[in-house]
């Protein structure tokens, strides 16, 4: 009994209103220097909260250069894009505001991180840990939570009435509206946000334009704002650059080891596999070496990229040392798992295995990839088109086929190229035919046969053709071996 | 041993030891898995009734492209019907298999697996090892020709007996006939030759085959969906989409 009043008591202490409580780090003895600030961290908990809550992130380009709280720092975009990777473990809604800020909507994932105090310590603390030096705020609408941030207000607004009044005191240059639009402001004496929003509306639209009320609107919650999410990298890209010159493909492959660590990591917390790896090794004075790893289905482990890494780097003669080591993945897949076998296939009494991609990977790493084919059929009627090179595709379900009946005898072996026979036709036996095969003009590969189905002298019975244009030379195509 | 009779102690114990596989007596076939050919004749005619399930068969011919791939045609359609789907491997095969002539017989083409290599027998040992094949179909002329080394062609199809065994995986390598008076550590040779409408086999190697030469005919082989030339309609035009 006595637990739940006090449980309850927590309760109302906590959702009480203007209720302000300091924003407690759960390890401080953990908590760096640089994020300790004069001010405590505030939360602003209330009854009604909003269905939405932006976190403004403003990152800042170095801690020694010394900018003014509530200036427009430029920070480059590859800064903001490591922000975003970082805030995309948090919320999967994360938004770029150029050129200076990133949003973050949170709501959602209050409850996973157990509140948005918590959640707010761990975003700040692994930033902190990335080496990201920043200003932030937590407000119900972005523009809000943007300006807070800007004007260097850290804290947690999470009801949208609350919101008018932290914001009145801030100056409109947190805004970052045109400077024409805020001298004018500025010279009917409107300085702070407040002074702004209290302005009649119709009036203002028609002084300062519909954007700056639509603006302000936006920054109340009264306007929905949309925006554009930011999609994180869809490609792995590292690069390696030792100190020296690597000579042998062992030291190569050393190298090589933590980048392929990395790209393990970078997949894993993307539930995702590649089946394009490719490699470039930069030389001094020459074009670099490239190695392309295809694979015949997603894969995500470091150790089988290393194997078939090996694989090919022990069929390649490096031209000169290597100076540089990139390696880049290509677009990501959706990883199948399944679970393997505990026997090898035919070992002890195991069950028969499956088409498996690792053979493919293994022939391709050494004899490269046009070396191992599938085959399929294709619509065609000119024998040697009739057929194509198929990428193997494992756990394809044979579909049955209707062979049909009208197709006319066809050979098991087909030669790469017709071979020409002699004139004569020595030693030959017509056993069947003709059948007439021509035309072919849309593709300027046109053909004009006959073919017959003979019988040389060993007994092999073979399939030949007579062009009908005039030299009408026999040509050797096929053999129903 | 309840069941044994008591007048006959120890017959049924041994017999039922001899039938393990790895047990062979002299003229008695050889009590090894098979494969059935499709052809009812020749199953009779091999051990086992078909071609070993597990083990190195050479198949010599005087040149490639005499009819011997028909003779596992129908193997390859039985083969791509099985459950687990499993790649039929095609090692450096002399010419490009022609899919519709496939797709004719019945061989479903999305298992076949056709790989160019100088070094077959690397690519066969992979194949084997892998357990992503269901039979592994090879061409070994490369080995054939390697005068230089005489030993290696020994070594490397005693490795792949070893490796069929292993993986319990039917390998068929189709070698030049002069590979015939080399030993070798294969389970089954046998020499084809065509005939008219037919081949002839003769077994040069069987743990306890038939001797005499077999003459097959292609009408007689059960294959699904053998297409005979037509002796009805002799020329068929076909003319592009105009």
């Amino acid at each position: 009994m006595a637990r739940r009043e006090r449980a309850s008591s927590v309760t109302r202490a906590f959702r009480g209103p203007r209720m302000l409580r300091p924003l407690q780090s759960p390890q401080p003895q953990q908590r760096p220097q640089p994020l300790q600030r004069p001010e405590p961290l505030l939360l602003e908990s209330l009854f009604d909260s909003a269905p939405e809550s932006w976190i403004a992130l403003l990152p800042r380009r170095s801690p020694s250069q010394h900018v003014p709280q509530d200036e427009i720092e430029f920070v480059d975009s590859a800064l903001l894009h490591r922000v975003a990777s970082i805030a995309g473990s948090f919320t999967s809604r994360v938004s770029l505001e150029l050129p200076d800020a990133l949003l973050l909507e949170v709501r959602g994932s209050f409850q996973l991180f157990g509140g948005a105090q918590s959640l707010c310590l761990r975003l700040l603390e692994s930033c902190r840990r990335a080496g990201v030096e920043l200003r932030w705020s937590l407000a119900p609408t972005p523009l809000a939570a943007l300006a807070l941030a800007r004007a260097g207000c850290e804290t947690i607004v999470l009801a949208r009435d609350r919101l008018a009044g932290v914001l009145a005191p801030l100056p409109l240059k947190v805004l970052a509206w045109p400077a024409a639009t805020v001298a004018r402001l500025d010279a009917v004496g409107v300085r702070t946000l407040g002074a702004a929003l209290r302005l009649p509306r119709a009036g203002f639209a028609q002084r300062f334009g519909q954007q700056a009320l639509l603006a302000l609107d936006r920054l109340t919650g009264a306007a929905p704002e949309p925006r554009r999410m930011f999609v994180t990298r869809e490609r792995f890209r590292a690069q390696c650059e030792p100190g020296f010159e690597l000579c042998a493909q062992s030291m190569v492959l050393q190298y090589l080891e933590p980048l392929l660590a990395d790209l393990e990591e970078f997949l894993r917390t993307r539930q995702a596999g590649i089946d394009l790896l490719m490699l470039r090794l930069q030389h001094h004075d020459r074009p670099p070496t490239r190695v392309d790893l295809r694979l015949a289905s997603a894969e995500l482990l470091a150790k089988q990229f290393r194997e078939l890494l090996a694989l090919r780097l022990s069929q390649l003669e490096l031209p000169a040392p290597v100076r540089r080591i990139e390696l880049r993945s290509g677009p990501l897949q959706a990883l199948v798992t399944c679970s393997e076998s505990i026997w090898r296939p035919g070992e002890h009494g195991g069950a028969a295995g499956r088409e498996s991609p690792a053979l493919i990977e293994r022939l391709r790493a050494r004899l490269g990839s046009a070396a191992v084919y599938g085959l399929c059929l294709v619509p065609e009627h000119r024998p040697e088109n009739a057929w194509g090179v198929a990428e193997p595709v494992v756990g394809l379900a044979s579909a049955p086929r209707s062979t049909s009946s009208e197709m006319s005898r066809r050979p098991l072996w087909l030669l790469h190229e017709p071979e020409a026979l002699p004139s004569a036709l020595q030693g030959l036996k017509i056993v069947d035919g003709p059948e007439r095969i021509e035309t072919g003009w849309w593709d300027g590969r046109e053909i004009a046969r006959d073919y017959y189905i003979a019988r040389d002298e060993a007994g092999a019975e073979i399939w030949v053709y007579r062009e009908r244009m005039p030299p009408h030379a026999w040509y050797l195509h096929g053999i129903f071996g | 041993m309840g069941q044994v009779p008591p007048d006959s102690p120890s017959e049924p114990t041994l017999e039922r030891l001899l039938e393990h596989p790895a047990i062979w007596r002299g003229r008695s076939t050889a009590r090894t898995a098979t494969l059935g050919t499709g052809c009812r004749r020749l199953d009779e005619a091999l051990p086992g009734g078909g071609w070993p399930a597990a083990g190195l068969t050479e198949i010599l011919t005087a040149r490639s492209g005499l009819g011997e791939l028909r003779l596992l045609i129908p193997l390859l359609a039985t083969l791509g019907c099985e459950s687990p789907a499993r790649w039929a491997a095609w090692i450096s095969p002399p010419f490009e298999p022609y899919a519709p002539a496939l797709i004719a017989a019945g061989v479903p083409l999305e298992r076949q697996l056709v790989v160019r290599t100088a070094d077959p027998a690397w690519a066969i040992e992979q194949a084997l090892d892998s357990g992503g094949c269901a039979i592994v179909l090879a061409w070994f002329v490369a080995v054939a020709t390697a005068h230089t080394r005489k030993a290696a062609p020994l070594g490397a199809l005693r490795r792949l007996q070893l490796a069929t065994q292993r993986s319990h995986v039917p390998a068929f390598l189709f070698r030049p006939l002069d590979a015939a008076a080399q030993s070798s550590p294969a389970e089954l040779r046998l020499v084809f030759e065509p005939s008219l409408e037919g081949g002839r086999l003769q077994l040069l190697k069987s743990r306890g085959g038939e001797r005499r030469p077999l003459e097959i005919l292609w009408r007689e082989w059960s294959a699904p969906n053998r297409s005979e030339p037509q002796p009805g309609e002799s020329t068929r035009d076909i003319h592009g989409k105009t």
